[in-house]
């Protein structure tokens, strides 16, 4: 076991873990941060994605002992986020979900993807999307969810 | 009020605000005091005897094996089938004495956490004695290398004819004769969220609780309590939130078992996560078919006859309850699409091979069989020097015909077939492609256009089931319907939504039934203890039979409200009638809440002779005939193939469905999306791969591609809707839909592109490698271009396994 003491959500958190445990593990089974879901643990699927400092990562192939002095984002600590919100409405108007699962992956990246590349055109979108896997909805609301968001705030800049 | 919520309406989902707040709450998530962790020694072999398990002595009491299951009263898993000659075969959770496919289970390990149950795991020792491995479909029919259940005569499941008609005849004297040999991979369902059980002893209701990842909590209740030997009562099932199933989560799994029994021996809860490798490895396969066709057609095109051998790998068990005999059995009776024919032959079987069993995934055989009719249909196009969408209009059941029997007497509802042809060839512009194909391509590349179209029966019930003679009948769908005192509405069904929006569109049933605003309605499904009994989500049922039986519900209730509603405005009940949530006499009205209140609160204000069942209320459901609802869809597909690389580039894709009166079109448009996605999969990138000792090559999402965003191009949906003449509000089941057409439009649209090279695709998944290897493999025609690359590509094998008897390897 290490000692470990990392910020989760603006929160100061000091724990005790494995070293070998993954990131991903360490917020669902000893935070009980449930939204970050596990779909592979091989670093391809992107369900598992949260911000480090501010970047996303995939925090199953994180190891949490890796993390020291870090800060970590998952979906709850994003919930009063601005693009967070806009995003959330998108994805309902657009039918972005099935069974959600996905979800939390998705919209980490839809909002890193929002901030860094608010010109992206629906090519770029699925590219710069291409990291995160959706076996339900054929990706055809997400892409129109995240170009609502960006056609949006291109508006509200002009 | 009513405008806009009920069915029809693109209505959002209720399902969005937890998911999108990551408050879902899928097995994976739940956490109970003392719950230990479950991991799975598997079977590292395909075929094999257990001689020894040794477990080391400090492990012993966390380690258990078939011999712990079998002395607390487990029996195995078993699916039978009624067809004649079905083959039984007993599954047992844990391995008993032999292992039959690589991931097997063996032995479960507990641990407080999934490491330190893995740590224990791989400290168990197994002695195996090898046994000859039948990996390979048609060795495994012909010449096996050895039994792999032993009491058995050969390693077949099952073998199933259709004839009808007189196909010799035929044969002999058809100007036109095409065949082809076709085959379909292997494949994994992949949902996004593996399967999870968490399992717990409830002491205060003596109840063992199992929540996991289902679609039919129903029917693994049911086999749990055969398995475990115990009264249905004594079980609970939850199904929680659910990531997807697809299939892989209709079913009993030996997991669920070995969690359910362990909860219960050791008294405290315990969880097993399928991890991806697991899923990829030891799970979840579907699809593997083999097609040998031959089809028989008049000068112009005219088909006059159908003949088929078809193979089914099902790999090493029966899968409950569907049974080993569902994909052949479906295999015999959908092969002829939906053409009009009157003579056909097909000899189907089912083939036991050292591989995990296969499941029925989306489409179930539909997938396969319309891969080969479809390509038929082509072949056939090629020999009479026709388009593929003229051939296919010739042969098409015609509106007029409908509703049709069809040639092995699947009765199809209602639309317009040829319609849908002709309104996909326009969207895609057959004629523009034409053009541009004779131009050619900037770059070099060659396109194609392909066009598939099938009819999917959905929602099809004791008609067509009970003939299987399988552990699972669907009979009348059931929903229970109340008002809560204070007025709103909670419907409860046994049916599990994991992505379908069945919270949002019963709810809009609901609603178009009984006017209350949509937020008040509660859906509440997935959970044994609070629903009344359903087989499920699955062959796209739960719009059909879910949306019937819940209207059935609702239309109770405003039977008895409106007769309580008429006591209180002083009305005789023939004067009253019930509108958007109000019951309504002469000038007077009274809302359901009041109603409500009255009912459970002042009951003193109750008629005398008031339906003592109150406001709460089980009502059950049939279509008019449950041979089921036919919906359809023609798919048109413009690619672009690199003759230099193989690689296959999707330009356009239209679909042109018809899903009768859809409950919500929002919800509709993304299971249609959803399909094509994975049929595209199918179609390009999915396989899992097996060596010739059973051992499954693609154990990573880096081994198995699941097309992500870049891959799935934008997909124009054109809707038509006839309704239904046999359901509630004229909806037909569409779920699986989306995965059946694209592996055959994409093949025919590949094949389109070759065709001046010579060179024919027919098997899944058409990478690359298989694309590249086909081009090099081809005979340009007579005076055809030459800029196929003539080079044997390495590690490709030639496609010589003709299932024609006496023709085989
Ligand atoms: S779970 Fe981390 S990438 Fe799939
Ligand atoms: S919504 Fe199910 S995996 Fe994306």
């Amino acid at each position: 076991m290490k000692n470990l003491a990392l910020g989760v959500n603006g929160k100061k958190i000091a724990a005790s873990v494995e070293p070998r445990t993954h990131l991903g593990d360490f917020l669902r089974e000893q935070q009980l941060l449930t939204a970050t879901h596990l779909g592979c643990e091989h670093g391809v699927c992107g369900a598992c994605t949260v911000l480090l400092d501010g970047r996303p990562v995939r925090s199953c192939i994180t190891l949490a002992v890796a993390c020291e002095g870090g800060q970590v984002t998952t979906l709850e600590g994003l919930v009063n986020d601005p693009v967070m919100i806009e995003l959330r409405e998108a994805f309902a108007a657009e039918h972005g979900l099935q069974c959600g699962f996905c979800t939390p992956g998705m919209l980490v990246s839809a909002r890193d993807l929002v901030l860094r590349k608010p010109a992206a055109d629906d090519r770029a979108v699925r590219i710069e999307m291409s990291g995160n896997l959706c076996r339900c909805t054929g990706y055809g609301g997400i892409v129109r969810a995240i170009r609502r968001v960006l056609d949006a705030r291109k508006k509200t800049k002009t | 009020m009513a405008e806009g919520m009920g069915v029809g309406a693109a209505v959002r989902r209720r399902e969005d605000e937890r998911l999108l707040k990551g408050r879902g709450r899928f097995t994976g998530d739940i956490a109970l005091v003392g719950m230990k962790d479950i991991a799975l020694v598997r079977s590292p072999l395909a075929h094999a005897r257990i001689r020894a398990i040794r477990v080391p002595p400090e492990h012993q009491g966390a380690v258990f094996t078939w011999a712990d299951l079998a002395k607390g009263g487990v029996k195995p898993i078993r699916a039978v089938s009624g067809l004649p000659g079905f083959k039984i075969s007993d599954q047992p959770p844990l391995a008993d004495g032999k292992v039959r496919f690589v991931g097997e289970p063996v032995a479960a390990c507990v641990g407080r956490t999934r490491a330190e149950a893995e740590d224990i795991a791989a400290l168990v020792e197994i002695d195996f004695e090898e046994l000859p491995v039948n990996a390979d479909t048609l060795e495994s029919a012909r010449a096996p290398k050895s039994k792999i259940h032993d009491h058995w005569s050969d390693n077949l499941f099952l073998e199933a004819d259709t004839v009808v008609g007189d196909i010799e005849t035929i044969a002999a004297s058809a100007p036109i004769k095409v065949s082809r040999q076709i085959r379909m991979a292997r494949q994994c369902m992949v949902p996004l969220e593996g399967k999870g059980v968490v399992a717990v002893w409830e002491r205060q209701a003596e109840q063992l609780t199992v929540h996991t990842s289902t679609q039919m909590p129903h029917i693994v209740r049911q086999g749990l309590a055969e398995c475990l030997g115990v009264d249905q009562g004594l079980i609970r099932v939850i199904a929680p939130d659910v990531g997807g199933g697809f299939g892989w989560k209709g079913l009993l799994q030996a997991e669920e078992v070995i969690a359910a029994w362990l909860a219960r021996a050791l008294d405290h809860p315990v969880r097993w996560t399928e991890d991806r490798r697991e899923h990829l490895v030891a799970a979840a396969n579907a699809r593997e078919h083999r097609y040998d066709i031959t089809a028989y057609a008049d000068a112009t095109g005219r088909l006059l006859g159908l003949d088929a051998r078809v193979l089914v790998d099902a790999g090493a068990y029966s899968a409950y309850p569907f049974s080993a005999c569902l994909e052949v059995g479906q295999v015999g009776s959908i092969l002829p699409g939906p053409y009009d024919f009157a003579h056909y032959r097909c000899h189907a079987v089912s083939v036991c091979t050292n591989k995990p069993p296969i499941v029925p995934y989306r489409g179930v055989a539909r997938t396969g069989v319309c891969f080969a009719i479809e390509q038929i249909m082509d072949a056939i196009a090629g020999a009479v020097g026709r388009e593929p969408h003229e051939v296919r209009l010739l042969n098409l059941v015609p509106p007029e015909k409908m509703p049709f029997v069809n040639v092995t007497k699947k009765h199809f509802d209602s639309g317009d077939y040829p319609e849908s042809m002709r309104r996909a060839v326009a969207a895609i512009d057959l004629a523009g492609i034409r053009k541009r194909q004779k131009k050619g391509e900037a770059d070099g590349r060659r396109i194609g256009l392909g066009l598939a179209i099938y009819c999917e029966q959905a929602g099809h019930g004791t008609a067509v089931y009970h003939g299987w003679g399988i552990p699972m009948v669907p009979g009348h769908e059931l929903a229970q319907a109340r008002i809560t005192p204070d007025g709103g509405i909670e419907i409860r069904v046994g049916l599990q939504s994991h992505g379908q929006s069945m919270e949002t569109t019963l709810a809009q049933v609901a609603h178009q039934v009984l006017g209350v605003d949509i937020s008040k309605i509660k859906v509440v499904h997935g959970d044994t203890g609070l629903t009344p009994f359903s087989t499920g989500t699955w062959g796209s049922r739960a719009a059909v039979m879910g949306g019937g039986a819940v209207a059935a519900a609702c239309k109770v209730l405003v039977e008895r409200a409106t007769k309580i509603g008429a006591h209180l405005l002083q009305a005789k009940p023939g004067d009253a009638k019930f509108e958007n949530g109000f019951v309504r006499a002469g000038l007077g009205h009274v809302p359901l809440a009041e109603i409500a209140r009255v009912w459970y609160r002042a009951p003193q204000l109750l008629p005398s002779d008031v339906d003592p069942g109150g406001l709460d209320v089980t009502a059950g459901y049939k279509p008019k005939s449950d041979q089921g609802t036919f919906s359809y869809a023609s798919h048109a597909v413009v690619v672009a193939v690199d003759t230099e690389t193989g690689a296959v580039e999707i330009l356009d894709y239209v679909v042109v469905e018809d899903a009768g009166v859809m409950l919500n079109p929002m919800v509709v448009e993304g299971q249609v999306l959803g399909g094509i996605a994975q049929g595209i999969g199918t179609a390009l990138y999915e396989e899992v791969p097996f060596d010739a000792e059973g051992q499954p090559l693609a154990s990573t999402f880096a081994d198995y591609l699941v097309p992500g965003f870049p891959e799935i191009p934008p997909i124009r949906i054109v809707h038509m809707t006839t309704p239904s003449p046999l359901t509630e509000f004229g909806q037909k089941g569409i779920g699986e839909g989306g995965a059946i057409a694209p592996p055959a439009a994409i093949c025919n649209a590949i094949n389109d592109a070759l065709k001046p090279l010579g060179a024919t695709l027919t098997d899944t998944p058409m990478s690359p490698k298989r694309v590249f290897a086909a081009i090099a493999a081809a005979v340009p025609p007579v005076g055809g271009p030459t800029n196929g690359r003539r080079v044997t590509p390495l590690g490709v094998h030639s496609h010589d396994d003709s299932l024609a008897a006496g023709n085989k390897p």
